[in-house]
């Protein structure tokens, strides 16, 4: 798939999305139940004096959650476009490779039953790693040699996403008390998040979105296919491996804190790629910050419209990929 | 077409397969009825049936233990009958409830109703089920293509389910905390607790839309042939499918409507059926997956009943959890072939 890119000049393209992203975040942090004026907010981000209960609201409450899905948007972006490259798949999505759902298995099991003392913090990506390990080699092995076909890895993971998600469905049965906890989260929610969440999350965003960034080039060489990245002197089958456990680590990390947002990783790097084309060096970091965006604006938009409850933002992505989804899907066929 | 030589060949395979179910479902049936508090034995059951017993007995089998009993054989056969209806009439072996929106578009009918307390009467549900699951299927086939690419029928249908979904989560989010647990346990799709008010729900659908589904056995054999075959024939295909169609629906709407989306019932019990009679023909594949239906879902229950006894799980995630694995090794050849050719 082709597309010209649309703005040239790359570092432009990049300074105007860190700007567009600067708003997005700034008007994330204005609206909510206490409305507050976007300039308000921009002089206590910058530590300008403003009245004490806006400042608590701002630093304690929002500016964690909007960071969070600054970061979470950038990580299923990238592990969205890393997947697509390294499978050829443009269906490919950390959901349809099992390693969401296992993540999420595994971090449900965690934390229902983990005895309650022991914090669930810094552990719980690493549980839910393991688990999107366990999710992805599964739906690797049972799909066999269909693995490099765009649509079979995607049947096999749909219905291996079905048998995960009814095995989380037991455990929540058997612990009837977790369910109201866990179900929002289950499709994936900012609610609540604040900074002992982001606390969690910085460390392994940082290495994840490093390790992923630092690989684009490799991923450039594996886009050529199997027969010309081999003759390149490149071991395919290592090089894929090592990209696929950089995206699932990018993926659980994330899942472990804001939970199973499906979709993002889908919309994200289709979006990215319209604009700055299929060379990865460029296409993964603008992918991040897509993805960013995508999160911030949705959030921000579902917190607008649903004041009184809060509708988690996951089941507001769901709506808007599946039909994007479905266009795939579609176009793919004719 | 079934020849008499065929008959006469499959004769002695079909008695065999028809009687062991039998034995199957008595077997199952017993299991089901005589075990738990009060535990009775043969004797007991026979004087309850016959209008003895003590009075706790009485209540526990007539009023609990049967009728679940009988929803589950119910639901069972018909969810394998809209399966094989599905499957023929779309030449399609992932055509299943399940992945082609009909489950999700009833479910999220249903939800509606339960979370913001709809003044709804029970006995219209099912009818507002068909409606939203005749919605989601409808919305499947018209965005297909070519309907016999499976495989890109199912990522269709697994789109529209995401969609759905989120329709329901965004529901649960608007609901309270008691209705949100009643919904869990009705989305992953239970028997338990389940009295002869619910088997009165489905019984006339099962009554009007069971003998029908058999009757299309005759088109289905020529849908098999494809489209062109069919058209040469003299048959309607595109009204025929649609007629069919709308029946499958309304055999899974009506079970929706009361035991939730029971999934891979509907999927696995025609393939098991055509992989053990080693035939293709809807005539007897049917009745023969009805049947089987109707073992696989009330084994499913009882075990579902009993694996974690006195905690019970619902029988939905059993299915799901053993089927898909299940059809994926069924279907492993078939998935394994160059797209198109399925």
């Amino acid at each position: 798939m082709m597309y010209r890119p649309v703005i040239r000049y790359y570092p432009l393209l990049i300074l105007l999305s860190l700007f567009m992203l600067f708003v997005l975040l700034v008007l994330h942090v204005a609206v909510g139940s206490v409305a507050i004026s976007p300039a308000t907010v921009i002089a206590a981000l910058f530590n300008q004096p403003v009245e004490p209960f806006q400042h608590i609201i701002i630093w304690d409450l929002r500016l964690p959650r909007a960071l969070i899905a600054l970061l979470a948007g950038a990580m299923f972006g990238l592990a969205g476009a890393i997947l697509q490259v390294v499978m050829r798949n443009p269906l490919a999505e950390p959901e349809m490779t099992g390693a969401t759902s296992g993540a999420v298995l595994f971090a449900v099991l965690w934390l229902a039953l983990a005895p309650a003392q022991t914090a669930p913090g810094p552990v719980l990506p690493l549980v839910a790693l393991i688990g999107g390990l366990v999710g992805g080699a599964l739906v690797y092995l049972l799909s066999g040699r269909g693995y490099h076909d765009p649509v079979r890895l995607v049947l096999t993971g749909v219905l291996m996403s079905a048998v995960l998600r009814s095995a989380i469905a037991i455990i929540l049965l058997l612990r009837q008390e977790v369910i109201g906890t866990v179900l929002l989260w289950l499709i994936g929610s900012l609610n609540g998040l604040v900074w002992t969440q982001l606390d969690i999350l910085w460390p392994w965003a940082l290495i994840a979105l490093s390790l992923g960034l630092t690989c684009a080039s490799l991923a450039n060489v594996l886009q050529l296919g199997e027969e010309s990245a081999t003759s390149l002197g490149l071991n395919v089958t290592l090089a894929r491996l090592g990209l696929f456990g950089v995206a699932a680590l990018l993926t659980t990390s994330a899942v472990a804190v804001v939970g199973g947002i499906t979709f993002l990783g889908l919309l994200a790097p289709h979006l990215a790629r319209r604009v700055v084309g299929v060379d990865a060096r460029r296409l993964f970091p603008f992918s991040m910050l897509v993805g960013s965006a995508i999160l911030l604006a949705a959030d921000t938009v579902t917190q607008t419209l649903s004041q009184p409850v809060s509708i988690p933002v996951g089941a507001a992505l769901a709506l808007l990929g599946a039909p994007f989804f479905l266009y795939l899907v579609w176009r793919n066929a004719s | 077409m079934m020849t008499p030589s065929l008959w006469q060949r499959k004769r002695g395979q079909l008695l065999l397969y028809i009687v062991g179910s039998m034995v199957f479902l008595i077997a199952i049936g017993l299991l089901s009825l005589l075990p738990g508090t009060p535990n009775l034995s043969l004797p007991d059951l026979w004087s309850i049936l016959n209008g003895g017993g003590t009075p706790l007995a009485r209540l526990v089998v007539i009023q609990l233990r049967l009728p679940r009993l009988a929803l589950g054989m119910l639901a069972g056969a018909m969810l394998a009958l809209s399966g094989g209806l599905l499957q023929d009439s779309l030449r399609n072996p992932l055509a299943g409830p399940e992945l082609l929106g009909v489950s999700a578009g009833a479910t999220v009918v249903v939800a509606a109703i339960t979370i913001f307390h709809l003044p709804v009467l029970l006995i219209a549900i099912p009818w507002l089920a068909l409606v939203g699951g005749l919605t989601g299927s409808s919305v499947v086939i018209l965005t297909m293509h070519r309907m016999g690419d499976s495989v890109r029928l199912v990522l269709t249908g697994a789109a529209l389910t995401a969609l759905l979904n989120a329709c329901v989560i965004i529901f649960m989010s608007l609901g309270t905390q008691n209705d949100l647990n009643i919904l869990f346990l009705f989305l992953v799709g239970s028997l338990a607790n389940r009295t002869w008010v619910h088997v009165q729900l489905v019984l006339p659908w099962a009554l009007v839309a069971i003998p029908l589904a058999l009757l299309c056995a005759r088109p289905l054999n020529i849908l098999q042939l494809g489209d062109d075959v069919a058209r040469g024939l003299g048959l309607p295909v595109v009204r025929v499918r649609l007629l069919i169609l709308v029946l499958s629906t309304a055999l899974v709407a009506a079970v929706v409507a009361v035991c939730g989306p029971i999934s891979f019932i509907a999927l696995l019990a025609p393939h098991l059926a055509r992989r053990i009679l080693k035939t293709s023909d809807a005539r007897v594949i049917l009745p023969c997956a009805a049947l089987l239906g109707a073992v696989l879902l009330t084994a499913a229950d009882l075990f579902a009943r009993e694996a974690f006894a006195p905690q019970e799980l619902p029988v939905g995630i059993w299915t799901t959890l053993i089927g898909g694995p299940f059809l994926l090794f069924l279907l492993r050849h078939r998935l394994g072939k160059k797209r198109g050719a399925l």
